[in-house]
């Protein structure tokens, strides 16, 4: 195989990762040698040490969950030159439940000043309690649910102005 | 024992009862919901009742369906496992009405320990001793408030029904005493329909251990000694182990006839736990009681591995009327256990529940390693229910040997697809705290956002990198060879490749011993 380039993204953290001949890999002039040892499972060695590392595709994405060592990162390639299509975290509705849950405590209150981090309502969901917090500084101008509800994800729980 | 016994539960514990009536012979019978339709507990029972919808409150929690589902499968007993109806009287109740062994307590133990208030007054009347506070008649404001001056501040403002830190407020002046009693009460009631309130006194860094108990029909009560449980989070218990690094021969002495007392008193049948705080250290240490549950929970396997007793088996013979097959004299704790729970849940954003696919789930296997769990690779974790994945159970000669086999497990446990809170149960393994064993109740609460940063600064092993590229160079060959999806990583089926990763038995067989 000739030589390619790929990309590596984590959250966090961005690799170049040169592609060599069977399963040889360069990153940041590091060599690595990959081999397979099961489906889903490579055997990892760079200076004479190896690590069992475990790969998942993530759906039709091009990204990928690694595991190694007690630790799972997502990881997402592309060629390198392509620009990684950048999803949105997911957490823009930060004062509407994740999934269905029950509200436990509705903490603020109506006309309360509140700072960024506050807790407002605790939710409890997969019999987890969940604090819903303020994602920024401003006042309760409204609070749709109360204590027992079941409420949907997506739906606001209270507005903050 | 009994021919046929339904299991009126999901998850790990469902497939944890259902593996225990296959060593004794007893046909099982399982109930899902329709997003359990492919659930491990599903297939390795003899027989699945589909009994509703995906909320608990339409399927696991419908009383009536439950009982006919055993009525129509002609199971003789239920098990409730924990959670869901396990301790609902009204539910121990139908079953007795209706014919059926409940495995655990009569209903009316379930109720009156479920009480708080009653179960402290019970205790106080056999000399089992409770955090000293009053549970006045008169739910006044005026009356609480004096209930907590004469209890002293700092106080606990807390429900007489439910649990799980529900309604429970620390009030450390009079001056914060009316807004906690107002936000209790509506709390409580809003949760549990009874907004009856106690106080006690605030016990500062307590530690919670627990004491397991037998009881059979003949009037015999043992316990199984203790298990410790102060790791929690958010009051959801996170490592449990047996024994507990705080107790001395001598405090474990005099917890344990407490906690056999405290059974008697309850006129307590089957497998139970008592619940203890306890402050201070050594044998000076004072032990309060703190509640009853009157059911299997989900730490009975640290108990199991110490004493070699199998709850389970235990359960069900005392179910099905036999004595205990054990005195207190013959009990005794071999080694030391550790039990982890992994959940599905984040903890780089506030431990967010999870649910989604285990597109590769590979559970450790070694010498003193037990894994129970309710799920498979190729799984779906639903968002119905809790977020409880597996329980990592391991059991070695001494505490250290047991904490560096945890640690091996859950390093060689990969579960990819859904966040886990392994990478935070190895972290708190390494805390130096917890290698002395100095943890009380309110550790994690103080000590968790400093161990998540330290878990999302520790640099990124370049390997992560190396192997994803080779995964994605892999797939790039075979799908140029027009097969990608079949060699790529397919979580539903795999070969069995030596042990890399055998087919478990359990994963695939149906039933076997002939449901009708």
């Amino acid at each position: 195989m000739t030589d390619s380039r790929l990309r590596a993204l984590t959250g966090t953290v961005e690799r170049e990762v040169t592609v060599g001949a069977d399963g040889a890999f360069t990153i940041a002039g590091e060599a690595f040698q990959a081999d397979p040892i099961g489906p889903g499972a490579w055997r990892v060695t760079c200076r004479g040490r190896s690590r069992v590392v475990h790969v998942a595709r993530d759906g039709d994405e091009e990204a990928y969950w690694v595991h190694v060592d007690g630790r799972v990162h997502r990881v997402e390639i592309t060629r390198a030159g392509v620009r990684p299509r950048r999803k949105t975290s997911g957490r823009e509705h930060a004062l509407a439940a994740p999934m269905p849950a029950t509200v436990l405590s509705v903490i603020a209150e109506i006309g309360q000043a509140v700072n960024a981090g506050d807790t407002l309502l605790m939710l409890e969901a997969m019999k987890m309690e969940l604090p819903v917090r303020a994602p920024r500084a401003g006042v309760v101008t409204a609070v749709h649910c109360r204590e027992g509800e079941l409420v949907q994800p997506g739906v606001v729980l209270i507005d903050i102005t | 024992v009994f021919s046929r016994l339904l299991i009126a539960n999901r998850g790990e514990i469902a497939v944890r009862v259902i593996r225990a009536c296959r060593e004794l012979a007893i046909e099982t019978i399982a109930v899902y919901s329709e997003a359990d339709r492919d659930a491990l507990h599903v297939r390795v029972a003899d027989r699945a009742v589909p009994i509703g919808a995906p909320p608990a409150g339409e399927s696991y929690l419908v009383i009536p369906r439950v009982i006919q589902a055993a009525l129509e499968t002609g199971a003789e007993a239920v098990h409730p496992g924990y959670g869901f109806l396990s301790e609902n009287p009204g539910f121990a109740q139908a079953c007795a009405e209706a014919g059926l062994i409940f495995v655990g307590p009569p209903a009316d133990v379930i109720a009156r320990m479920g009480s708080k208030i009653e179960a402290r007054r019970l205790m106080q009347a056999h000399g089992v001793p409770v955090v000293p506070g009053e549970a006045p008649d008169d739910q006044s404001d005026e009356s609480l408030l004096r209930a907590a001056e004469q209890v002293g501040y700092p106080v606990l403002v807390k429900p007489s029904a439910g649990g799980g830190g529900i309604g429970m407020r620390i009030v450390r002046e009079v001056d914060e005493a009316a807004a906690a009693l107002h936000g209790a009460r509506r709390e409580a009631a809003a949760a549990f329909g009874d907004p009856t309130l106690y106080v006690e006194r605030l016990v500062e860094r307590p530690r919670h251990v627990e004491i397991q108990v037998l009881a059979d029909h003949h009037g015999h009560v043992v316990h199984l000694f203790e298990r410790e449980c102060s790791l929690q989070r958010r009051h959801q218990k996170v490592i449990e182990e047996s024994p507990s690094p705080a107790l001395t021969p001598a405090l474990r002495g005099r917890m344990g006839e407490a906690a056999v007392a405290a059974a008697r008193a309850a006129g307590y049948r089957n497998a139970g736990t008592i619940e203890f705080l306890v402050e201070g250290s050594g044998d000076a240490a004072r032990f309060y009681f703190l509640e009853m549950n009157t059911r299997l929970q989900v730490e009975h396997p640290v108990t199991e591995a110490v004493t070699g007793v199998d709850l389970v088996h235990a359960q069900l013979r005392i179910a099905a009327g036999e004595p205990l097959a054990w005195t207190q004299a013959s009990l005794a704790q071999r080694g030391h256990s550790i039990e982890c729970r992994v959940y599905a849940e984040d903890p780089a954003h506030d431990f967010l529940p999870q649910a989604g696919p285990l597109l590769l789930y590979h559970e450790p296997r070694a010498p003193g390693v037990r894994v129970d769990s309710g799920v498979t690779e190729g799984g779906e974790i639903p968002v119905h229910y809790d977020a409880l994945l597996a329980k990592v159970i391991v059991h070695a000669d001494t505490r250290d040997g047991a904490i560096a086999r945890a640690v091996a497990a859950l390093r060689g446990f990969p579960i990819l697809g859904i966040r886990t809170n392994v990478s935070f149960l190895l972290a708190v393994l390494a805390h130096p705290a917890f290698a002395r064993g100095g943890i009380d109740t309110r550790f994690l609460d103080r000590e968790t956002p400093g161990i998540v940063a330290g878990m999302l600064e520790a640099p990124l092993p370049e390997e992560v990198f190396a192997a994803a590229a080779a995964e994605f160079e892999r797939g790039l060959k075979t799908s140029a060879a027009g097969s990608r999806g079949a060699t790529s990583v397919s979580p539903t089926i795999r070969p069995a490749d030596g042990d890399q990763h055998a087919l478990d038995p359990w994963d695939v067989s149906g039933p076997w011993i002939g449901a009708s």
